[in-house]
C-alpha cells in the first residue's frame, strides 16, 4: 500500500498577502495585484498600457536574510527563501529535522532571474563581464530557487528543479509527493516562484499573449474565461508547501492541510506555445487515475486559465469533456495576475484556505462568459461550499499540463 | 596619497560589498574570521579593489596571501608606490 502524503504547512510571497491566510482574504474582498507599471515604458514603448501584479517586500524581512545567503540570490530565489522562512515557522521545522539528510528541496521557477539575466547581459554590452559578482551566475541558473532555499536552511536531502516554465512549481509538488511515494525523503519544501520584468511581458506580448487593452483599468485587464479577455496579467511571487509523509506528519505531532490523492504531468508533443484540450483531458484523466477516483467525485476545479483566448478556450473544453457542467470552476488569476512558475504552489496555497474555510472564490471580471468557455460551471461568486476533493491545473509553454489532485484531511 | 586616504578608499569597498559597518573595519580584523567574507566574497573583493585602483589584481600573489585589513592596507600603499600614476587616476575619479 502506497504511504499516504500530506501539507502541512506554506510559505506565500505575493501581491496580495505573505501568508496563505491573508492571500486568501485578500482575494476574498476582491482586491487585485495588477498595477500600472508606467517606469517599464522605456523597455515596452509600444504596449498600449503596462501592467503587472508586482510585489513590494518588506525590506526589513529581506535584510533579515543574512548577506552571506542573500548573495546569490535575484527577485525569484528572493521570494522564495522568504516563503521557505515563512513555511519554517509555520511548521516548527527544526534544524536537526532539516539537516538530517531526511528533508528535500524542489523548487523551481522560469528563467532563474530574468532581471539578473538582464544585468548579465549588460555586461556583456558594457564590456564589463570581468567585473561582475562572483555570485551572479547563481542568481541566473535555472535550479537557483531551489539551491538558495537549501543553501540557506541547511536542507541536505534531495535537491530538484523541474522548469516547465508556468508548470514549474506544481511539477515541483507533483515530484515531491512522487519522490515521498518512493520512500526517498521524509519531507520535501516544494513549490517555486517567479519574477515578472518587461522582459517577461514582453515575450508574451510578441505572442499577443499579453492583457493591454487600453480600455480596461488595470485590474479589469485579467478576465480569465470571460468573452472580451485579451490577454493575461504577468504576476509574480514565490510559495513552497511542506510536502511529507502522513506518518512523518504525525510522528512530529504536525497538523495536515490537505493530502495529495494524485498527480500527472504530460505534454501536446504538437505545439511548443500552448497545449490543446485533447491532451488537458488526458492530463487530468491521468491524475484522477492515479487518485483512484471518477470525474464524478471532484468538487472543484482550481483552473490554469491565464486570460489568454487560446488558453482559457482549450481548458474550458477540457474541462467541459470530463465535467460537464456539474463541477465549479475558477481561476484565480483575475485578482492575482499569472504569477508564472510561482502560480502552481501559491494558488495551491489558497486551495488550503479554501478546504479550511469552506468557500470557493469565484472568476474576477467575469462580465459574459465567452461562448467558447461555456457548459462549464464558471464560479462568479464566492460559493459556499465544503469540498472533499478539489482539482488543480497548471499548463505552461512547451505543450505541458500538470495537475494536481487534493482532498481535505481526514484521517480515516 | 596618505594611507587615511587609501584606507578609506579601500573600506569602501567593503562597504559596498559586503554591507559591512565601517566602523567595524579596523586594521587587525581578520577578512575571513572577523568579516566573515569566504572564497566567493574574496572573488568581489579583488573585483571591487581592481576597479577603484584600476590594476589588475586577479594574479597578484600577495593579494591570497592577506589575512588582515591591515595586510591589505600595506599592501596597497606598496603598489601604490610602485605605480606613482595611480595617485594621479584616483585623484581624477569622482
Amino acid at each position: 500500500m502506497k504511504p499516504r502524503v500530506v501539507i502541512t504547512g506554506t510559505g506565500v510571497t505575493s501581491a496580495l498577502g505573505f501568508t496563505r491566510q491573508e492571500l486568501f482574504q485578500s482575494l476574498l474582498d476582491g482586491r487585485s495585484a495588477a498595477k500600472s507599471r508606467p517606469d517599464w515604458r522605456e523597455m515596452m514603448p509600444n504596449a498600449p498600457q503596462i501592467v503587472a501584479a508586482t510585489v513590494e517586500l518588506p525590506e526589513a524581512e529581506v535584510k533579515a536574510i543574512k548577506r552571506h545567503y542573500r548573495r546569490s540570490m535575484g527577485p525569484a530565489a528572493l521570494f522564495a527563501a522568504l516563503a521557505a522562512k515563512r513555511l519554517v515557522a509555520e511548521t516548527g521545522l527544526t534544524q536537526e529535522e532539516l539537516s538530517g539528510g531526511r528533508v528535500g528541496c524542489i523548487a523551481s521557477s522560469t528563467l532563474g532571474s530574468p532581471t539578473e539575466t538582464y544585468t548579465a547581459a549588460l555586461a556583456v554590452l558594457n564590456n564589463s563581464l570581468f567585473e561582475q559578482s562572483a555570485c551572479q551566475f547563481f542568481k541566473i541558473v535555472s535550479h537557483s530557487t531551489a539551491f538558495n532555499v537549501a543553501n540557506m536552511l541547511g536542507i541536505n536531502g534531495i535537491q530538484l528543479s523541474p522548469c516547465s516554465a508556468c508548470a514549474s512549481s506544481l511539477q515541483s509538488v507533483g515530484l515531491a509527493y512522487e519522490q515521498l511515494l518512493l520512500g526517498r525523503q521524509d519531507l520535501i519544501l516544494a513549490g517555486g516562484s517567479d519574477e515578472a520584468t518587461p522582459i517577461v511581458l514582453e515575450s508574451f506580448r510578441l505572442l499577443r499573449a499579453l492583457g493591454e487593452e487600453p480600455s480596461f483599468s488595470p485590474e479589469q485587464i485579467s478576465r480569465p474565461f470571460d468573452a472580451k479577455r485579451c490577454g493575461l496579467v504577468c504576476g509574480e511571487g514565490a510559495a513552497l508547501l511542506a510536502v511529507e509523509t502522513l506518518d512523518h506528519a504525525q510522528a512530529r505531532g504536525a497538523m495536515p492541510l490537505a493530502e495529495i490523492l494524485g498527480y500527472a504531468t504530460i505534454c501536446t508533443g504538437a505545439q511548443i506555445s500552448q497545449s490543446d484540450s485533447a491532451s488537458i483531458v488526458r492530463c487530468m484523466q491521468l491524475a484522477l487515475d492515479d487518485a483512484g477516483i471518477s470525474p464524478a467525485e471532484v468538487d472543484y476545479i482550481s483552473a490554469h486559465a491565464t486570460s489568454t483566448v487560446a488558453g482559457d478556450r482549450e481548458e474550458a473544453a477540457a474541462i467541459r469533456t470530463l465535467f460537464g457542467d456539474r463541477v465549479p470552476v475558477s481561476s484565480l488569476k483575475g485578482q492575482l495576475g499569472h504569477t508564472l512558475g510561482a502560480s502552481g504552489a501559491l494558488e495551491t496555497a489558497v486551495l488550503l484556505e479554501m478546504f479550511s474555510k469552506g468557500i470557493l472564490l469565484p472568476n474576477t471580471n467575469l462580465a459574459s462568459p465567452a461562448e467558447e468557455c461555456t457548459g462549464i460551471r464558471l464560479l462568479r461568486e464566492p460559493l459556499q461550499a465544503s469540498p472533499r476533493i478539489i482539482l488543480k491545473n497548471c499548463i505552461a509553454f512547451g505543450g505541458v499540463n500538470a495537475t494536481l489532485i487534493l482532498r481535505k484531511f481526514d484521517s480515516n | 596619497m596618505t594611507r587615511e586616504t587609501l584606507i578609506s578608499l579601500i573600506n569602501q569597498v567593503f562597504v559596498d560589498k559586503f554591507e559591512l559597518d565601517p566602523a567595524d573595519l579596523t586594521p587587525e580584523k581578520r577578512i575571513f574570521e572577523d568579516l566573515e567574507l569566504d572564497s566567493l566574497d574574496v572573488v568581489d573583493l579583488i573585483t571591487g579593489l581592481q576597479h577603484t585602483f584600476g590594476i589588475p589584481l586577479r594574479d597578484n600573489k600577495e593579494l591570497l596571501q592577506i589575512r588582515t585589513l591591515a595586510n591589505i592596507y600595506d599592501l596597497f600603499e606598496k603598489l601604490v608606490q610602485e605605480h606613482p600614476e595611480l595617485e594621479e587616476k584616483l585623484a581624477k575619479k569622482p
